[in-house]
């Protein structure tokens, strides 16, 4: 019996004038959104490539003197994936710039071509054209699954037979998500078959995998529309009512609580500005010489000049030391309590399904501000592992006095080793990606809370379906 | 007639569940955000008003004329709880300095830039949204219902003008939103009156009624839609449907199609080149620079201090070293001047490069009417690309200013005055314990600046003209429409 009521509706929504409407719009966004895709993700890989290889080619400059690479400023720029075809996470407004030397990192800064001007969602991805057209047209084949067919007066000759009213519900459930599937479908079809033309997108095996979940992801999201929509026109006598208060529900959902994040972020956490940070830097460092000046490094480590006998190497090597890493633990402090305010913000909008549908899709895909922040452990680390690298090297140097501090004087005192170093030997860095399990499992909480939306609207559909009055 | 039919209309409209579902929304939503958007603006303000008289307080500590560059600070817009629009995107202040340009960088000072990735939130938002799909739901089954219902051919067989009946539901429908649209100004209105710290000026009423009335012509003209639609359909159900799709192209279709097609259309030159070119412009300055000034310091001996805004002076020279410093300052500054100048042309370039993009945009976008009211709302609360280029170009002038006195002071930049505080005579003369005298800036320039409200109406007007010949095209589409209604 299920299957004929599912077989009925599909083939009633297959010929309506909003299936249509739909499939439209949701391919001809697909499609759209594949050609700026590609264009985009060519540019970004060329940007790319320039600049990681500019940055190797200095760091291969240096492995002539030992002293040289740990001065060398390095660049480490976010690699472009392909999945941000799926959900991109904003990355326009999310640095991908880490700089760094041995000693001391700078605060990670947007470097690219975009335009902060130009504002907007415009990033099309699959989650804005699930979250945004998707998750409208499911509502719009909801609302009037059951009071238009009460208005139809069908609604009684159906439950006249023996048909109970689960098996109507789960059937109408069933019709509507594979009305919902074939534009969604499509939709990804074209959309990959455009990207994959392409010769600079190339998507790896493990890679298909995530936007396999992705998909399914999608497939969740756009259930909890439709069990909510089948509640609504359960609860209403017409269809119209149930259209005006699935609008309004729609409006707030997917639109005003992900924007109200920002306030709410702005309001719960507050992050000092960059020239407050800077004067607190200032003032650290400051701190550090007056100590110098107060004899704690030890006497004459004040004391700069070319002349070594003169000074205390020592002493001003710890001072550089301290300071460098007053700074880097400001600049660390500052930037995990900007991530924080942001998480704050996110944790808030986690109300509107749609919002954790899109942070569990960033989670998998591994894009977004987690991976911003995923980055900025890895460059730590790799600074850190570097320093050893250049310790370890340096030791083995007779001729040095292993004095690693960030001046001018580590050069004309000769604390550094001016030996050369293999290429191959110098660590070099990579950025490390999640694996799918990895992924998945950090964004259990966010499936799971969308199951559960899927499971309270059935049921309330259900309570609230098997008082329904079909005359 | 058309005034009975209009108050008939009215009053079965104001009662229904969908009106009052909207109306409650959009004052709960009103009552929630504007409070919080006040409170934020009034934080920025405290903010701002610190860092004015932190420059001041800078101003009268500082000893030596190169030393002089304070901050200037843009005041941050009240009007931008209305709509936000650039105003937390650019740079709110600006360094004025003798060797550089002040340049506004595009989102370099918002306390997080992380939150970029939140979308905005207004009050035109609800606008945007909530009351054009309040003014849809109120015109869709305007025709297509009374059809339905069968009232329709009732009416019409009255010596009832189809025009009238038309004429009539318009002014229904518009008073009907006019009441949604005037409760939500009121309570906003109300709300922001009801902090402390915010004061509105005439101008700033002035602009609040603009803004009422753009949002009036704003919700005629979605009604005007819903009712063009209407009158297209023969059953509400396809109306509605047809409607709703409409919105979502205006809505979320066409700014973000917009977007996308104007960075396609016109792609921006990337930051290196123009760095590429501003080290070398620099470079070409430090060889001017050592070619001008005095190759050996000889035998000069110096002792510092430190001074206002982070700089330092020299307290004590010999002369030697006052010789040395008075030619290399004076070539410094004067080169500096015309330099700066000449890195602002390149910069400007770039910041024009992403300007003209944002425009571009913005005129791909005007098919959307939800667009049109954005960007007309944005330019009268003062928080588009216009007004932050004012706000630049006063910076500017302001700089010019700063430079001409500081010129003037120091005879063309050659006195002493301009790195010490004594001249050498003076120095050896006079006894100076502790700390040196500040300048003497009775007569320095202040910094104004004055939104202007007939510049923003000015640039406002293209965008009001096109959604009042949009209200104009879409009832006439209607009127076409309807007079070859089949009624039964």
């Amino acid at each position: 019996m299920i299957r004929l009521i599912v077989r009925k509706e599909v083939l009633e929504n297959l010929l309506s004038l909003r299936f249509v409407l739909s499939l439209l719009l949701v391919v001809a966004t697909f499609a759209v959104g594949g050609f700026a895709f590609v264009s985009k993700y060519e540019q970004q890989m060329q940007d790319y490539s320039v600049d990681s290889n500019k940055s190797l080619t200095g760091l291969r400059n240096g492995t002539g003197q030992l002293i040289r690479l740990a001065f060398y400023t390095q660049e480490v720029y976010r690699a472009p994936t392909p999945l941000t075809l799926c959900v991109e996470g904003s990355e326009k407004s999310i640095p991908n710039h880490y700089e760094f030397n041995s000693f001391s990192r700078a605060c990670p800064a947007i470097k690219g071509r975009g335009n902060a001007l130009l504002f907007g969602l415009c990033d099309v991805d699959w989650v804005f054209i699930v979250s945004m057209f998707l998750s409208f047209a499911a509502l719009v084949f909801a609302h009037d699954s059951l009071s238009g067919e009460k208005e139809a007066g069908t609604l009684a000759l159906l439950l006249a037979g023996s048909v109970p009213r689960f098996r109507i519900l789960l059937a109408k459930y069933i019709a509507i998500m594979l009305t919902l599937g074939i534009p969604l479908l499509a939709g990804i079809l074209v959309n990959l078959l455009i990207v994959t033309r392409s010769s600079a997108v190339a998507i790896h095996a493990h890679e298909w995998l995530k936007i396999l979940t992705v998909v399914l992801m999608s497939f969740l999201c756009l259930s909890v529309f439709v069990v909510l929509g089948m509640f609504v026109s359960s609860r209403a006598k017409r269809s119209v009512i149930s259209m005006v208060i699935l609008l309004f529900v729609w409006v707030g959902v997917v639109i005003v609580i992900p924007s109200s994040g920002r306030t709410v972020a702005q309001t719960f956490r507050t992050v000092p500005t960059q020239s407050q940070l800077q004067r607190q830097i200032n003032d650290a460092k400051a701190r550090v010489w007056e100590d110098a000046g107060a004899g704690k490094y030890g006497e004459r480590a004040g004391v700069g000049s070319n002349d070594i006998t003169q000074c205390n190497p020592e002493g001003r090597a710890r001072i550089r030391n301290d300071t460098a890493e007053q700074q880097n633990r400001l600049i660390d402090e500052h930037v995990s309590r900007m991530i924080e305010q942001v998480a704050v913000g996110r944790q808030f909008t986690r109300i509107s399904p749609v919002e954790i549908y899109r942070q569990a899709c960033e989670t998998i895909a591994g894009t977004g501000i987690q991976r911003f922040s995923q980055l900025c452990h890895q460059t730590a680390r790799y600074q850190a592992d570097f320093m050893e690298f250049l310790r370890s090297r340096d030791s083995e140097d007779p001729e040095s006095l292993h004095l690693l501090f960030d001046e001018g004087y580590a050069y004309t005192w000769k604390t550094i080793s001016r030996k050369s170093v293999d290429w191959d030997a110098v660590p070099k860095f990579q950025e490390q990606n999640l694996t799918l399990g990895q992924s998945i499992r950090l964004a259990v909480w966010d499936i799971g809370l969308l199951i559960l939306f899927n499971l309270a609207f059935f049921a309330a559909a259900f309570v609230s379906f098997s008082h329904y009055d079909p005359r | 007639m058309i005034w009975k039919i209009a108050k008939k209309e009215f009053l079965l409209s104001l009662m229904t569940f969908k009106f009052v579902i909207g109306a409650v929304v959009c004052i709960v939503l009103t009552g929630v955000f504007v409070p919080i958007l006040a409170r934020d603006y009034q934080q920025r303000l405290k903010t701002y008003h610190g860092n004015v008289a932190r420059e001041e307080s800078e101003l009268r500590k500082v000893k030596v004329y190169r030393n002089i560059m304070p901050t200037v600070f843009r005041p941050p817009c009240l009007l931008s709880v209305f709509s936000e629009g650039l105003e937390k995107r650019v740079d709110d202040s600006a360094k004025v300095e003798l060797e550089k340009v002040p340049v506004m960088r595009a989102a370099a000072a918002q306390r997080n830039p992380y939150q970029s990735i939140f979308p905005i939130f207004d009050a035109s938002l609800i606008f945007r949204i909530v009351i054009s799909i309040l003014a849809l739901l109120v015109a869709y089954d305007a025709i297509s219902g009374e059809r339905e219902r069968g009232t329709l051919k009732l009416t019409l067989s009255g010596t009832v003008g189809r025009h009238e009946i038309l004429l009539g539901k318009l002014l229904a429908g518009s008073m009907v939103l006019v009441v949604a649209v005037t409760l939500v100004f009121v309570i906003a209105s109300i709300l922001l009156l009801s902090f402390p710290m915010v004061s509105l000026t005439g101008s700033d009423w002035v602009r609040i009624g603009l803004m009422y009335l753009v949002s009036l012509v704003f919700t005629a003209a979605m009604y005007n839609t819903g009712l063009m639609l209407s009158c297209l359909a023969k059953r509400s159900a396809v109306s509605l449907v047809l409607g709703l799709f409409l919105w979502i192209l205006f809505v979320v279709v066409v700014p973000n199609g917009s977007v996308s097609i104007a960075s396609q259309m016109h792609p921006l030159r990337p930051q290196e080149e123009i760095d590429a070119q501003l080290t070398a412009l620099k470079q070409d300055f430090e060889r001017e620079f050592r070619a001008a000034r005095p190759s050996s310091m000889g035998n000069a001996s110096q002792s510092d201090a430190g001074d206002a805004f982070g700089r330092w002076y020299h307290r004590k020279l010999n002369k030697d070293a006052m010789d040395y410093y008075s030619q290399s300052y004076r070539a410094q500054a004067s080169l500096g001047v015309k330099y700066a100048d000449k890195s602002w042309e390149l910069e400007r370039a770039g910041l024009n490069d992403l300007a003209e993009q944002k425009r571009l945009a913005n005129v791909l976008s005007r098919v959307s009417p939800v667009c049109l009211y954005e960007s007309a709302m944005s330019r009268l609360a003062g928080t588009d690309i216009g007004s932050l280029e004012a706000f630049a170009g006063a910076v500017q002038e302001y700089r010019s200013r700063v430079v001409e006195y500081i010129r003037a002071k120091t005879n063309d930049f050659s006195a002493t005055s301009l790195f010490t505080p004594y001249t050498f005579e003076q120095m050896q003369t006079l006894q100076r314990e502790g700390e040196d005298p500040p300048l003497n800036l009775s007569d320095f320039p202040g910094f104004q600046y004055e939104a202007n409200v007939l510049q923003s109406l000015r640039r406002a007007i293209p965008d009001l003209g096109l959604l009042v010949f949009a209200n104009l095209l879409f009832f006439a589409l209607s009127f076409v429409a309807f007079m070859k209604y089949d009624v039964r």
